[in-house]
Parts: structure tokens; C-alpha cells; sequence
């Protein structure tokens, strides 16, 4: 009998690294239109024209590869039962060295929390990227607040993509593989989303 | 910012819009001097043309219309960069050098370093920088080949009436201030570069009362710019303190878990 399971397939598995990428490919050239401290970046990109550039194409597929894995997921990451709630009076008992079990599904609530956080930037950051895009066509009060909050949403996007993951590997050693070869262990499993393994495997232990 | 400015030495305009006759010999030799296209306008029914700055269009006379009783009576008003002494468009811009701050302290450009961003069209208070087909920058840049050889701007130099006059900042404005008149920049923005003599409150030519930098261009360069790198570096110290501190969580190994 095997020791693994499967919990992401191929196709969601492409998708993430998708948007992984092109989020990245924006990160980096974005932070040379961020601030004037990183305009170094712009000389990976050949040059601040070049940068815009890459950033549009990388934020068209970004917003689209986003949004579709937020579509693919919507039902699971919107509900929030009992048990999740448990888990976040207990912050996930990620607060502390004592063991915690709690009773969580495909995704607990600190996941439906960022999935719901990036679909909702990806939303404001690929609708004021529109107007950044073309600023002549419209009037400058749309424009400013736009600047702002494509500022203010990706703020909240790396800082959530930097616990993202880091509770992805080293804070929860074994998840990584659900996102490389898409079969978990057993134990991974029972101890992480032991309402999830029960539904999967129909094993009640 | 690496932008500062000597207050002393700053030098600038001073308008003295009750001197302007509307005869346009500021645009029409601003045109001359920086080599700018002809643009193509249409009878409104006003005076007053073109009707707005473009980017071929450095400066221009704002013509500000009154019926009067048996005629018309005209506010005449030169818009064009104000060359703020804190300015929006330097604040935002991304590219070193395509907007940059001269001796003189005038905001001069680059059309070579400009990346074709456009946040200076948002960052301006006055609503100045204009994108021509070339995708650049444009504005007016106080004419900075000839003022750096100690030359009189074109459009300062072309005027017939004195409605402006360049020279030291701060001797114009004492001058003005000893001929008892009302001005409009004088300490706003860390002084505008243009400070006018206005016949009226600032509203009527359509300027603000107290020129600022847009309030959501300032909360994103001067708040969250700033709060977004501590949050980045922030973030990663507190994932890496959970690490040392609380440490991740480790599954049981399936021999040594035994205790199904």
C-alpha cells in the first residue's frame, strides 16, 4: 500500500507555478518603478522601458493564471466551518511548541485567508494596473488612486507570499511535495487535514 | 530625496499678469527657440489658443473670459511648469536624471532617460507634463540651454510688456513685495520656480488656493513606500524568528510514530 496521496493534480499544480512565475517576473520588474532604491532591478530588464514592458505581459498573465486558480477554488476556500474556527482561536498552534490537533479539511483557515487575499489582489492590482497602463485615457484622480492602491496591494501580497512560503517548506517540512510531485505523505496528511484525509481515503483510523 | 535647492541663489519668474496684453509672444518664441511642431487648433469661439498646454506646447496664455456690460474683459493668465521647489513629478519618477533639478533650480528633463511611466502626469499639482507621440516627457524646462549661459529664457525675453520677468527668486519677490502687490507661490511646494502677481484669487484662473502635492501620490511615495519595506524585511524576520523560536512542525515518522 502506498504511503502517499495525491493532493494537488498536474494542471493545478502548472497553474501554481504559472502564477508563481509570472509574480515573481512582476516583483522584480516592479521594484524599479517601487522606488528609486531599486533602480538597479531595471538592469536585469535592460533598461526601465524594458521593465514596463516585461511587467505588463508578466501582469496580464499573472491576472488571468490568478484568477482562474481562484475560480478553480472558490468553494473551497470560502467556506469556513466549526473546526476552522477552532483553528484560528488557536492561531493554528503555530504560536506554539505544543502539539495541536485540529480537525481541518483541504485547506485550513490561514490558506482560504491568503487564497482570498491574493484573488482580491489580483482583482485591484490588474484593474489599476489597467488605468497605470494608460493614464492619458483617464482622469487623474482615477489614476493617482490607482498608483496607490497597485502600491498598497502588492505591499500586502509579498508580505503574505513570504509566510506563504515559508509555512510551505521549512515551517511544514513535507508540504512542499503537494506542490512539486502532488502526492503528500500519509502522515503528513492525518497530522495537517485529517477531515480532508478521511474524505480522500474513506480511512476512518 | 538628493533634491535640494538653494533658496538663495534659486532663480525663477516672477508674473505680473496685470502687465499681460494676451499677444502671445511668450508661446510663439518658446515655440522658436525649442524647436517645437505647430499644433493644429480649432476656433472655440474664444480667443484663447491653443486651448490647453501640449506637448508641443511649453507655455501658453490662459485667457479667462468676464462679460461685461457692453463687452468682454479678460483675465490674462501664462501656464506652464510652475518648477516647484518640492515637485511632484521629481518625487515619483522612477528614472534617475529624466526629471532632475538644475543650478538655477529649475526642473529640467531628459527625453533620453524618460521610461514612458507617465507618473509625473499624476504626481503634478498643476496638471503640466504632457506625453507626445514620441511617448516622453515635455514640458516647459525654463529654456535651460540658454539659461545656463547666462541667457534670458525665450519666452522672458520675447515679452513686450515685462509681464515676465526672470532673474534671482528671491530679489523678484522682494520687488514685487516693495510694489505692494499679492503673490501667488511664494512659499507653497517649497516656493513655486513661478511666482505670480494674480489680479484676483487664485480660483478665478483656475489654480489651487493652496497648491499641494496630491494627497494619494503623497500616502504612496511618503507612507506606504516606506511601511512596505519594513513590512518585506519585516515579514522575513518574523519568519525566520518562528523558525529559532517555535520551530516547524514536524511529522512523526511512520516507524516511530507507533502509536496507533
Amino acid at each position: 500500500m502506498s504511503n502517499y496521496i495525491e493532493r494537488f493534480s498536474t494542471s493545478e499544480r502548472v497553474l501554481h507555478w504559472i502564477v508563481t512565475a509570472s509574480f515573481f517576473t512582476l516583483l522584480l520588474s516592479g521594484l524599479g518603478l517601487y522606488s528609486r532604491l531599486f533602480t538597479g532591478y531595471f538592469t536585469f530588464f535592460g533598461g526601465g522601458q524594458n521593465a514596463i514592458l516585461v511587467h505588463k505581459i508578466g501582469g496580464v498573465i499573472f491576472f488571468f493564471s490568478s484568477l482562474y486558480m481562484y475560480v478553480n477554488h472558490k468553494k473551497d476556500i470560502s467556506t469556513f466551518d466549526q473546526d476552522d474556527k477552532e483553528w484560528v482561536s488557536q492561531q493554528g498552534g503555530y504560536l506554539s511548541r505544543k502539539a495541536a490537533h485540529f480537525n481541518i479539511g483541504k485547506y485550513n483557515p490561514g490558506q482560504k485567508l491568503f487564497a482570498l487575499y491574493i484573488a482580491a489582489a489580483t482583482a485591484v492590482l490588474g484593474i489599476s494596473g489597467v488605468f497605470i497602463w494608460m493614464p492619458l485615457l483617464f482622469p487623474r484622480w482615477i489614476v493617482q488612486i490607482s498608483l496607490l492602491s497597485h502600491g498598497l496591494m502588492f505591499v500586502g501580497s509579498i508580505m503574505f507570499v513570504i509566510v506563504h512560503v515559508y509555512l510551505a517548506t521549512i515551517g511544514n517540512p513535507g508540504t512542499i511535495d503537494a506542490m512539486l510531485y502532488g502526492d503528500v505523505k500519509k502522515n503528513w496528511a492525518k497530522k495537517h487535514h485529517p477531515k480532508w484525509y478521511k474524505q480522500t481515503t474513506g480511512d476512518n483510523q | 530625496m538628493a533634491d535640494t535647492i538653494n533658496q538663495a541663489t534659486r532663480k525663477g519668474f516672477l508674473v505680473d499678469t496685470s502687465r499681460c496684453i494676451g499677444c502671445r509672444s511668450c508661446q510663439v518664441a518658446c515655440k522658436q527657440w525649442n524647436k517645437l511642431e505647430a499644433d493644429k487648433t480649432s476656433n472655440k469661439g474664444t480667443f484663447e489658443n491653443p486651448r490647453d498646454l501640449t506637448p508641443a506646447l511649453y507655455n501658453r496664455i490662459k485667457f479667462i473670459e468676464k462679460e461685461t456690460t457692453g463687452g468682454i474683459s479678460w483675465l490674462f493668465f501664462n501656464e506652464r511648469c510652475m518648477h516647484c521647489g518640492d515637485a511632484g513629478c521629481m518625487k515619483v519618477c522612477p528614472s534617475p536624471g529624466a526629471l532632475f533639478r538644475t543650478k538655477e533650480g529649475i526642473v529640467a528633463f531628459n527625453k533620453d532617460k524618460c521610461i514612458s511611466c507617465k507618473y509625473c502626469v499624476s504626481a503634478c499639482p498643476f496638471n503640466i507634463p504632457r506625453y507626445g507621440t514620441d511617448d516622453k516627457v515635455s514640458k516647459c524646462n525654463l529654456c535651460t540651454d540658454r539659461i545656463s549661459g547666462g541667457m534670458t529664457p525665450a519666452c522672458a525675453k520675447a515679452c513686450p510688456t515685462e509681464t515676465l520677468k526672470y532673474g534671482v527668486r528671491s530679489t523678484l519677490i522682494a520687488t514685487a513685495k516693495a510694489a505692494k502687490k499679492t503673490l501667488y507661490g511664494e512659499s507653497d511646494l517649497n516656493g513655486l520656480g513661478v511666482v505670480y502677481a494674480l489680479e484676483g484669487p487664485p480660483e478665478r484662473y483656475g489654480l489651487p488656493e493652496k497648491p499641494s502635492i496630491p494627497m494619494s501620490i503623497f500616502i504612496w511615495k511618503d507612507v506606504i513606500k516606506p511601511l512596505g519595506i519594513l513590512g518585506f524585511w519585516g515579514s522575513i524576520g518574523a519568519m525566520l524568528l518562528h523558525y529559532v523560536t517555535i520551530g516547524p512542525k514536524k511529522i512523526e515518522d511512520e516507524e516511530g510514530g507507533g502509536h496507533e
